[in-house]
């Protein structure tokens, strides 16, 4: 508990908050973090490696670390775990085929210990398409009503592309996050 | 002459001002020096101990004759326990305090080892810690079979508990997600499937399209015109695929033998062999588990595509179709994976104006 207050009252006075980006590859997690911080987004790279960005978001200072998706360094997501407050899980809402190993991805993810207290927004981004899948079908493929009852967690469609939902994404997560990290004021 | 006085006056003061001090001081050196008094008597009256105990006080030998002799005592001793256990039921409860015996020797054995450890053979100090491992390890087991003893435990707790309805949990989720799957996969977005020898051209004149698949096609011959919100290519042989630009991304897994023109915002490789990619890019096309995969500048022409180029953001040339980055290959010389197509090799300017859109399957002559 010791511990737990200090970190509290260290994070309270910087009001700081570590954000987790992860998803599959080509699901617009870069995408997604350039478009709020009224980036272009008209030429990014696949993410070989990552990008961390600090936004101010309200009164919080966001640290946002973007990791690369490719299955190569997937494995190298673990090196970015501590001290995660909210992790954001990106969907390609197009991509129907790949859906089962976004299933188990996050499945996987999920089971970290050092990441069992942090909120999670999932992002059915790619809306912008036509045809694609809906935020619920999204829900239901990934299975996230099985998930441990204790995660917060919420999932909202999206757009990189035109920005539309992604701050009320990133709306909920922050307050979720606040309203566990530091005393409501 | 100044200083000499200066150091006099201040010594002098110290002494007369602080008398608390110098009381403080005294009362340091005397819990020091009885401190010290009772460490010197520990350590005398140990090595007297030790000394009683070991007559040959520091040599090699003779510990490790001492120790083997230990050894040899708790082994019986340990035999015994087992052929008692073994032999009837009454005589656990008299082994109990016997085994408490014989692990209170094996920590003293440790304890031997410990205090004589500044003199012995790194090698003896090892073999003797884990001749003492062992040993404990035996005594463990002695506890287990013969007064087997219901342990707390949370695993037994959880296996006995849990085990059944996790399997249950496995059953459904994956019944769930494959009904989920399926059911989406039937719903379908729009493309080209399960094809084998046919000449397919697409038209899209209108809006730009959604998502558009080619998956499972064998020597096929793809041809789309127009604008794409996304491209995914998966499992294509012997195929040569043509299209327009594409807004977004263009996902390729598992791909052999084909010839691909594309144009896109980003282009993700997956798994592909012995294939050529011509394409214009506004970012750097990636591959990821490819090998002899070449690369080629974009040469598509129909009517309307300068258009459509321009109004995705790709009219113009940017050359990274020949900067490819190789996940697996993340060093700083050329990935042995990739390479650019040498010019003379170049396929000429593909001009698909005159097709006419068609979907049957006819055989191709080749």
């Amino acid at each position: 508990m010791g511990l737990l207050s200090i970190i509290r009252k260290i994070k309270r006075k910087e009001k700081e908050m570590r954000i987790l980006m992860v998803g599959l590859d080509n699901s617009g997690k870069t995408t997604i973090v350039l478009k709020i911080n009224g980036e272009d987004t008209s030429v990014i790279s696949p993410t070989l490696g990552f990008n961390i960005k600090t936004i101010k978001y309200q009164k919080y200072s966001l640290n946002i670390w973007d990791v690369g998706g490719q299955k190569t360094i997937r494995s190298y997501w673990r090196n970015y775990f501590e001290q995660t407050d909210g992790l954001v899980w990106v969907v390609d809402s197009s991509d129907v085929r790949r859906l089962e190993d976004c299933r188990m991805e996050l499945a996987n993810l999920l089971k970290e210990e050092r990441l069992s207290g942090a909120s999670l927004l999932i992002f059915a981004n790619k809306q912008d398409i036509q045809g694609v899948l809906k935020p619920a079908e999204i829900a239901k493929a990934l299975n996230l009503d099985a998930m441990d009852k204790t995660r917060h967690w919420k999932i909202f469609g999206c757009s990189a592309y035109n920005g539309e939902g992604l701050l009320e994404g990133f709306d909920w997560l922050i307050q979720d996050i606040a309203s566990r990290i530091y005393v409501i004021d | 002459m100044e200083d000499e006085e200066v150091e006099k006056t201040r010594a002098s003061s110290m002494e007369v001002q602080d008398p608390i001090a110098q009381k403080k001081h005294a009362a340091m050196l005397e819990r020091l020096s009885n401190l010290h008094q009772s460490r010197l008597q520990q350590s005398t009256s140990r090595r007297s101990a030790t000394d009683s105990s070991s007559p040959a006080f520091e040599s090699v030998h003779s510990f490790l004759a001492r120790f083997s002799d230990a050894k040899r005592s708790l082994e019986a001793e340990l035999r015994r326990f087992h052929a008692l256990a073994a032999s009837s039921g009454d005589a656990k409860s008299q082994i109990r305090p016997d085994l408490e015996k014989a692990s209170a020797a094996i920590s003293d054995l440790e304890r031997q080892v410990a205090e004589n450890s500044y003199f012995l053979p790194p090698y003896e100090v090892r073999s003797s810690l884990k001749t003492i491992a062992e040993l404990k390890e035996s005594v463990e087991s002695a506890y287990a079979d013969i007064l087997p003893r219901k342990k707390f435990s949370f695993r037994s707790k959880a296996s006995s508990n849990k085990v059944p309805t996790v399997v249950v949990q496995g059953a459904e989720e994956i019944i769930v997600s494959d009904d989920a799957n399926s059911k989406l996969i039937a719903r379908g977005s729009p493309g080209l499937r399960d094809l084998q020898n046919a000449v397919l051209v697409k038209h899209f004149s209108g809006e730009v399209e959604g998502d558009f698949t080619l998956a499972d096609l064998h020597s096929c011959e793809v041809y789309l015109k127009g604008r794409f919100g996304a491209l995914f290519i998966h499992r294509l042989r012997n195929c040569r695929i043509f299209a327009g630009p594409v807004i977004g991304s263009v996902l390729i897994e598992e791909v052999n033998d084909c010839l691909f023109m594309l144009a896109s915002h980003q282009i993700r490789i997956h798994q592909a062999k012995d294939s050529d990619f011509y394409l214009r890019v506004r970012t750097r096309p990636i591959i990821e588990d490819c090998s002899r995969v070449r690369f080629g500048p974009y040469r598509l022409c129909y009517d309307g595509i300068d258009e459509q180029l321009k109004e995705c953001g790709l009219h113009e040339e940017t050359g990274n179709w020949a900067s490819v980055d190789d996940f697996r290959w993340l060093r700083a010389v050329q990935s042995p994976n990739w390479c650019v197509i040498s010019e003379h090799e170049f396929v000429g300017v593909t001009d698909i104006s005159g097709l006419e859109e068609k979907n049957e399957i006819h055989g191709l002559s080749t």
